[in-house]
């Protein structure tokens, strides 16, 4: 028998932590990464819950008050002292030189706010609902960024209109993701012929120019469908022009991987091409997967956004943030109702978000960290 | 005895980690004096490179360096320096060199500018005076035709050439220390000797202190006039090279020179009949080159016509230098690389020709270990997964309580806990992933092993162990093997019969003890020497 027993290594027992356990632990010490993962929580979460959290339908209007600004939450009873948090409602004068409508708050038009209150119905996973997170306690309207050229409460449209962009972040990103992984891990692992020609697809999809190609291709939708129908074509048309860069990137890597003496391992046990890449190749790509992934999504939600502002992208009755900074196109809306850019405020804080988690989940993998 | 050139005292390095502080080196002292050679004597993570690093103050970004750390350097204190003035420092009065000569260049500049520009940042002179000094080193580490080697590029040179460069590089202003890691260890045996021979009389011409960085005993014996043996980043053991290898006291010395291989292989019966036989095996590389209209192809073989039998029982050796081919000999013949001529018989049945999906039911009687055990083992699975995997593909075992007895079978014939089965390859030293790598090959019961260079990614008193284990096994399992090494001392502990390989052709072929006692050719002779006597006196 050989004596193992005096090596040096068989004292050294570390922590025994997975490649996971320690990925999440790098991660959990990288502050903008956690305040990134927390704000993308966040956001998803009001994805998820926006019809509890909004106080109202996206389409409820309110046709006393048209371009209303943003009520303020007042918590000092005008005569002094704390009291619960109400608005005021909006008196509306007009300037009869210019005749330009001003609001004013009006003190004697006082609603005080509640938690949990009853409201406009909705129903989630079939089950109806008709309670509120907020709202007043006389059910009379309270619209904390103001309202639209129908009288709409923004707040409740931003957050619902949070669902479907980041359905469409969501869709676009697994979607892309599955193509790209699939195509450029078979290109690389199969090599030859079939690789040749796979990349040199993927160069003609790389080589158009997406801006024209993206409004050429939204024009050839049918403008008479159902939103939902041009909400998934307009998805389709983004992953098809997402996927190649992934698959680009995954082939290099599955190359460097084919190559490695586990995969010819694999071979000399008997394994087939399908378990080798079930079980060796793609476990070991998966981090740049999960990172190009979040870095994914911030870039789907600008362009969404933008394609939806320029009136190409989903079409109202849907809300996402792009129909609704749709709404703010000319300059004069722009200059009279500003509140109605609060769209951009999300947009600005989920992009961050995200690209924030994503920094810190690559920093988290990468194999070449010091700690 | 002089006042030393440089003694350090109590270095103590923390690596701050994910996974919490690592002790990497905990309270080293040792010294050395000018014209003097000390051996830091250790395996891998026993802290001997992260202590050369402190000294040179090089450490990586996560490191501490304790606060009762003394380091004097010519009777200062450098531990207390500023950047600054380690700089003017480093390359000057205390140089490196590396293990790894082809990454320690850099690729875009020639090699007589590099070493110029080390001249010129601490002694400022014209371009062209630098360059004189250049050919002086180059000619000085016996480069070859130096004034022509200026002007080349890192990657015309061959690996030993550039280890040359490297310590042309170190020797450039004149060091007092010269701190040299494991100079040898990335070339070939044949260079390494060569290596150490120079470094010897540049030490002896210059007068300067060296301080080589090893884990080859053999090496340290030849070399150096001080050993330090550390383990676990601490020293065991220090004292003067004839008193450690006379007289060892810590168990963890007499361990590591008891490591060198010994034993001879189990006899082999005469009568055993062939199990794999290859014929005229040709392999051969196609390379393009020429213009874009001119465009040609030759084709570089790698193996040329070899031909070679293993009879049940015996362990073939083939050896050579890097580049030889006998990698890519071995590959061919269990079909993981494709030959280009040659018939391959395995156990009487004719196999060439089988194409990957026909070869399958032969795959668990012909098993391979590579070289490198970082590589070979998926650091996404668990051991159990992996030595599982060519069970679950070959479908042995019924369920999986019964694959699982298999996979702590194969792992007690590497004497390994079976616990280690839910753990993750990281979590284990080189020698012992090398082990789990013999256990997957050993759980599909295999007749015929291919071991591709099993210890030479390991250190040397693993690589012992590694072999022993690998005879044991041999005796119990009534294993053949076929023996991929560059190192004869490794090939005489376990190898019935030999093939010296080189540039794709067999050189020399034969019992082991004959060709290694009455080597036919120079090229046998230098690889013998190599092994047996490191220096040639």
């Amino acid at each position: 028998m050989v004596d193992f027993s005096q090596n040096a290594e068989a004292i050294t027992s570390g922590a025994n932590l997975s490649y996971w356990q320690l990925v999440r632990r790098r991660f959990v010490r990288n502050r903008y990464g956690m305040i990134g993962l927390v704000a993308c929580v966040f956001i998803l979460f009001t994805a998820v819950f926006a019809e509890f959290i909004a106080p109202y339908h996206p389409e409820t209007k309110d046709r006393k008050t048209i371009y209303s600004p943003p009520q303020m939450i007042h918590i000092f009873a005008p005569d002094g002292g704390l009291t619960r948090p109400y608005v005021m409602g909006y008196a509306e004068e007009m300037d009869p030189v210019t005749y330009e409508i001003t609001f004013v708050s009006d003190p004697n038009d006082v609603r005080e706010l509640a938690f949990f209150v009853k409201g406009d119905p909705w129903t989630f996973l079939g089950i109806e609902f008709d309670r509120h997170l907020i709202g007043t306690t006389d059910g009379s309207f309270v619209h904390l960024i103001g309202t639209d050229s129908l009288g709409r409460d923004v707040f409740s449209r931003m957050l619902i209109g949070t669902r479907i962009t980041m359905l469409m972040g969501l869709l676009v990103m697994g979607a892309s993701c599955f193509i790209g992984t699939f195509v450029g891990v078979s290109s690389g692992y199969f090599g030859g012929t079939f690789d040749m020609i796979v990349q040199r697809v993927v160069e003609f999809v790389k080589s158009f120019p997406d801006l024209p190609l993206y409004l050429a291709l939204v024009a050839i939708l049918p403008r008479r469908a159902e939103p939902m129908t041009i909400f998934i074509m307009f998805a389709c048309i983004l992953v098809l022009l997402r996927w190649a860069d992934l698959s680009r990137e995954l082939r290099g890597k599955v190359i460097s991987i084919r190559s490695m003496d586990y995969v010819r391992a694999a071979v000399a046990v008997g394994a087939s091409d399908g378990r080798i890449i079930r079980r060796h190749i793609v476990p070991n790509t998966s981090s740049h997967i999960i990172v190009w992934a979040t870095y994914q999504l911030p870039e789907v939600i600008l362009l969404e956004s933008f394609l939806s502002f320029l009136g190409v992208g989903v079409q109202a009755p849907m809300v996402s943030w792009g129909t609704m900074l749709n709404q703010v196109r000319d300059f004069q809306s722009l200059a009279a109702a500003p509140w109605l850019m609060a769209p951009v405020g999300m947009i600005v804080i989920s992009v961050l978000a995200f690209n924030a988690f994503g920094d810190g989940l690559r920093d988290a993998m990468d194999p070449y960290s010091h700690d | 005895m002089t006042e030393p050139l440089l003694k350090i005292e109590n270095v103590a390095v923390d690596f701050r980690t994910a996974t919490g502080l690592v002790r990497a080196v905990r309270g080293v002292s040792y010294d050395v004096a000018r014209g003097e050679t000390l051996a830091v004597v250790g395996e891998s993570g026993s802290g001997k490179s992260v202590t050369a690093r402190a000294i040179m103050s090089m450490l990586a970004d996560n490191a501490q360096v304790g606060p009762e750390t003394k380091i004097w350097f010519q009777g200062q204190d450098i531990s207390e320096y500023s950047e600054a003035q380690m700089l003017r420092l480093r390359g000057d009065r205390i140089s490196m060199i590396f293990q790894e000569p082809l990454t320690s260049l850099n690729p875009i500049y020639k090699v007589g500018d590099q070493v110029a520009e080390i001249i010129q940042i601490h002694r400022p002179m014209p371009k062209q005076q630098a360059l004189d000094e250049v050919v002086q080193l180059f000619r000085e580490v016996q480069l070859p035709d130096p004034e022509a080697r200026i002007n080349q590029y890192p990657h015309e040179m061959s690996g030993g050439q550039r280890q040359r460069v490297m310590i042309a590089m170190a020797l450039a202003n004149k060091p007092d220390l010269l701190i040299a890691d494991e100079p040898t260890t990335a070339l070939d045996v044949t260079v390494q000797a060569e290596i150490l021979s120079l470094l010897k009389a540049l030490q002896k011409s210059h007068n300067m202190a060296v301080i080589l960085i090893t884990h080859d005993l053999t090496v340290v014996e030849k070399t150096s006039d001080k050993v330090v043996v550390m383990r676990y980043g601490e020293v065991v053991e220090h004292g003067t090279t004839k008193d450690i290898f006379s007289n060892p006291q810590h168990p963890y010395t007499k361990h590591l020179l008891a490591s060198d291989p010994k034993g001879t292989p189990d006899p082999l019966d005469p009568d055993a009949a062939a199990l794999m036989q290859a014929t005229n095996m040709r392999v051969a590389f196609r390379i393009s080159h020429g213009g874009f209209f001119s465009r040609q192809k030759t084709d570089i073989a790698a193996v040329n016509d070899i031909s070679c039998a293993i009879r049940r029982g015996e362990t073939l050796g083939i050896v050579g230098e890097s580049g030889s081919g006998k990698t890519t000999l071995g590959m061919a013949m269990i079909k993981l690389l494709d030959a280009n001529a040659g018939q391959i018989h395995f156990d009487g049945q004719r196999i060439d020709h089988l194409s990957r999906r026909d070869m399958r039911p032969l795959r668990p009687r012909i098993q391979v270990v590579f070289q490198d055990p970082f590589s070979s083992l998926n650091p996404r699975m668990i051991i159990r997964q992996i030595i599982e995997e060519g069970l679950i593909v070959n479908g042995i075992g019924a369920s999986t309580a019964e694959r699982q007895e298999l996979v702590g079978r194969a792992l007690d014939d590497v004497q390994m806990p079976r616990d280690a089965m839910n753990r993750f390859p990281h979590e284990f030293s080189g020698g012992q992933r090398q082990r789990l790598a013999i256990a997957r090959a050993l759980s599909l019961n295999p007749e015929f092993i291919l071991l591709d260079e099993p210890t030479s990614a390991l250190d040397l008193s693993i690589q012992a162990q590694i072999i022993d284990l690998l005879r044991d096994l041999r005796a119990k399992h009534d294993l053949s093997y076929m023996f991929i090494s560059h190192d004869l001392k490794v090939v005489k502990a376990l190898c019935h019969n030999v093939i010296v390989m080189q540039h794709g052709n067999v050189i020399e072929t034969g019992p082991t003890s004959r060709v290694l006692e009455h080597p036919q050719t120079a090229y046998t002779q230098r690889l013998v020497d190599a092994a047996f006597n490191v220096i040639s006196a």
